[in-house]
Formats: structure tokens, C-alpha cells, sequence
């Protein structure tokens, strides 16, 4: 949840108001999209989630209720013209597909987001891997996010993001956790939970 | 509304004080209407308190060879905050050590337990029999024996306990409410901690609070629900999830 401001502070978004879309997958990175969400809200950023379809998960159901009860809108559709993405909003959040995801890939929704996707001109932040890239060996295909949020460490497709910022996001993982996957333990400022590599 | 002031030297009448009713209200809210689970806003209010003690006594200001803290559990939800607050402490660089003579059986409680001693996090089996053991082992005490849920007596072992705690010079930092404290009306001759994090909004006994630092955490109460019980709470700054009130 701290990533986005440090990526996009509220005083240098380009729009007069501070409006975020959230696209939002049907598994688990979803789930993490709509909890992202709730804590923009209440750094006083305007998220808008989109978020076509729903897990049956009670937990990611509570999540959902969550947002709306903080009056978060749900968009009813993506709007194929990116122009109207571009226009509305400062930043894009993907939270469509995680590194599991491979089957998902190529069926709607996630297709057609995708396909939206790597048309728009504002900048993206992926959650934990640029959607779609964890199915793909790397193609012309491929979404650009501005920013890569990656989650506990880095995934192997993240070796091919060549944005702006690259955070980790990882600072619950126990020291034994890391030892057992030969992950490195960088240096996280203060009380800060992400660290830009 | 409630987002004038900046967040330090807020004056007291500003920020609402709630009646233990009032504190327990929105908790139910926060559940029943906004369907978070304790688990979600238990890490976020352990993450607070942790945040907190670290602007407030940062590793580096410890005299005790080792950051060392105690962190003292009661048997329900503050006690459970303290663990997550000790699982983060841990993070933070400091070393943590627990008390936990009672708990629930219950898996939330469990799993914490787990996620602190995989995390070689030590839990006491005895509690330090005389002040002074604890004064020369550890540089700040966490309290996180009673919350705002608190009433009537206090039932062993946290009698004694909480006897040895008023005579410690460490500073304790207590979460939510000083344990043993009336949640209105205080204790003049209770616990008197250094340090006072008020989760959600501070109660009524906040008012009788004279040690040096209170923070508010639990950055968790979507504006709707500030408003409908009025909190006026003061902005916090940029994205942390704590406030420091004094």
C-alpha cells in the first residue's frame, strides 16, 4: 500500500484530483488490488477499482465490501478508447494477474483488460509482476508498467522490467523464510514496509 | 471536517475522547457493517504501536547492550496486538521477549504465537520477579495487558504483574489503554507509562495521561465512520499509520 505515493506523490499527480484506476484480476493479485485500494482511499487519493470478476473467497468478498463501504466506485465496464483512461485518471494500478497465473492469461476478462492495457499512456503500477508476463517467455505483446511493486522478493519475469522504479515489498518475510530460498535481505529504511532496489 | 490542524501539539479539546460504550461501538461497526476480520486490524494496529515505539524510542537510544524490550500479553485482543506488535518490533531491528501467561485457544491467537517464536522471538515461562531484573535487562516495556474492553477486577497473574510494572523506571509504552486503568476515569495510582498509543481515537482515561509521548494508531476508520461518531480526528501525515498527539 505505501508504493504508490512514493511513486507518485499527491502534490506531483498531473490531474486536479488524485484518481487512480485499480484493475483488478479474479484471483489472489486482485484481492491484493482491492486491499491497495482501500489504504489509497485513506492516504486521500480517489481510486476507482474495476473489477469484472469476482472471487467467491470470504475474504476477498470482505474485501470488496470494504471498499465499497468507503465509497470506492466499481466501474460496470472498461472503456476500450484508452483516450478515456488517459483523461480521467493520473496512474493505473494492474492488479489483474500475479506470478501464478497462466491459464488466466488468455481469457476474458483478463485478455481484454490486457489488450486495453498496453495501449494507455499513463503510467502503471504492477503488483508483484506486470500482468501477463509470467505466462510469456517476453513478446512485443507485453504490458509496460511505469513501476513494479514486487511482493515478498522478486519474480524471475521481473528481470525483464525496465521501468522507472522497482520496489520490494517484503519486509514480513521471517529471516528463516529467506535463508530456505536464498533470498537477499536488502536494507529497509526505518519503519518503511517497501524499498525501491 | 476534523482535517485542519497539523498532527503535532493538537490541542486536547480537539480530538474526541470516547466512553468505553462508544469505543465498542465502532469496533462493531467496524466488523458487523465494514466486514473487516480482527486479523486485519490487528497487524494494522500491532504495525501502530511498533511504528510508534520506534519514532519514539528508536534502537539507537537504548543504554542496554541490545535494543532489548518486554512486551507484556494480556489474555485478549490488546494482548494479541502486542504480539503483532513484537513481530514487528523484531523487524525493526529490536529484540523482543514475551510474556504470555493467558491466552485463548482460539487459531488467530495460536498463529501469532507460531509466527513470533518461528521468528526466534523468546516467551518467558516465569514473569521477572522484582523490578530491578526487568529495569536492568530491558530498555522499554510494552503493556499490552488490558484494552479498552476492561472492567471490574483484575484477576492473577496480572495483579502481580502489573504491581512489579508500577515499580519498573524503564519507560513502558502501553497500548490503548494503561492496563488496570479504569477506561474512563484513569487510575491516579495505576501504571503511569511513558508512552500511550491510542488505537482508532483515544479514549476518556487518554485525558488522564501525563507521560511524555501519545501517539494515535490504526489508520483503519474510513471517513464515514469518523464522521458518524464524530472523532474529529487530525490528519495524519503523508502515509504513516501513526500520529503523534504529544
Amino acid at each position: 500500500p505505501a508504493v504508490s505515493p512514493q511513486a507518485f506523490p499527491l502534490p506531483s499527480l498531473p490531474r486536479r484530483q488524485p484518481t487512480v484506476l485499480v484493475v483488478c484480476g479474479p484471483a489472489q493479485n486482485g484481492a491484493i488490488g482491492l486491499v491497495c485500494a482501500r489504504h489509497l482511499r485513506s492516504f486521500d487519493y480517489e481510486p476507482t477499482i474495476f473489477y469484472p470478476k469476482r472471487s467467491p473467497d470470504p475474504l476477498y468478498r470482505d474485501f470488496t465490501t470494504q471498499c465499497e463501504k468507503m465509497d470506492i466506485p466499481f466501474l460496470s465496464y472498461l472503456p476500450t478508447e484508452v483516450q478515456l483512461i488517459n483523461d480521467a485518471y493520473n496512474a493505473v494500478v494492474d492488479a489483474v494477474l500475479g506470478a501464478e497465473a497462466e491459464a488466466a492469461e488468455g481469457t476474458e476478462p483478463c485478455a481484454a483488460i490486457l489488450a486495453t492495457l498496453r495501449h494507455i499512456r499513463i503510467p502503471i503500477v504492477s503488483l508483484d509482476v506486470p500482468s501477463g508476463w509470467a505466462a510469456e517467455a517476453g513478446g512485443s505483446g507485453d504490458i509496460s508498467p511505469d513501476v513494479l511493486v514486487s511482493l515478498a522478493a522478486p519474480k524471475e519475469c521481473a528481470r525483464r522490467f525496465l521501468g522507472r522504479q522497482h520496489f520490494v515489498a517484503g519486509r514480513f518475510l521471517p529471516y528463516d523464510v529467506r535463508r530456505k530460498f536464498g533470498l537477499d535481505a536488502p536494507e529497509y529504511p526505518g519503519t518503511e514496509c517497501v524499498v525501491a532496489l | 471536517p476534523g482535517r485542519a490542524w497539523p498532527g503535532f501539539g493538537v490541542p486536547r479539546g480537539a480530538i474526541s475522547h470516547f466512553r468505553q460504550e462508544e469505543a465498542q461501538a465502532i469496533d462493531q461497526e467496524l466488523f458487523t457493517e465494514y466486514k473487516f476480520s480482527v486479523d486485519q486490524l490487528m497487524e494494522l494496529a500491532g504495525l501502530s504501536c511498533a511504528t510508534a515505539i520506534a519514532k519514539a524510542y528508536p534502537p539507537s537510544s537504548f543504554t542496554t547492550s541490545q535494543p532489548a524490550v518486554l512486551v507484556v500479553c494480556g489474555p485478549g485482543n490488546n494482548g494479541g496486538d502486542g504480539l503483532v506488535c513484537t513481530r514487528h518490533l523484531k523487524m525493526f531491528g529490536y529484540q523482543p521477549t514475551v510474556y504470555y501467561p493467558k491466552h485463548p485457544s482460539k487459531p488467530l491467537f495460536e498463529g501469532l504465537i507460531t509466527q513470533c517464536k518461528k521468528m526466534d522471538i523468546p516467551f518467558l515461562p516465569e514473569f521477572p520477579a522484582e523490578a530491578a531484573f526487568i529495569d536492568e535487562l530491558y530498555g522499554l516495556v510494552v503493556d499490552a495487558i488490558f484494552g479498552f474492553s476492561f472492567k471490574g477486577a483484575v484477576r492473577e497473574p496480572f495483579g502481580s504483574i502489573l504491581s512489579t510494572l508500577e515499580r519498573v523506571t524503564v519507560p513502558i509504552a502501553s497500548i490503548d489503554i494503561p492496563s488496570g486503568w479504569d477506561v474512563e476515569k484513569g487510575k491516579a495510582d495505576g501504571l503511569q507509562p511513558d508512552m500511550l498509543i491510542s488505537l482508532t481515537a483515544p479514549k476518556k482515561a487518554a485525558m488522564h495521561f501525563t507521560g511524555r509521548y501519545h501517539f494515535l494508531g490504526g489508520r483503519f476508520v474510513p471517513l464515514a465512520l469518523q464522521e458518524k461518531y464524530a472523532l474529529n480526528l487530525p490528519a495524519y501525515p503523508g502515509t504513516d499509520c501513526v500520529l503523534q498527539l504529544t
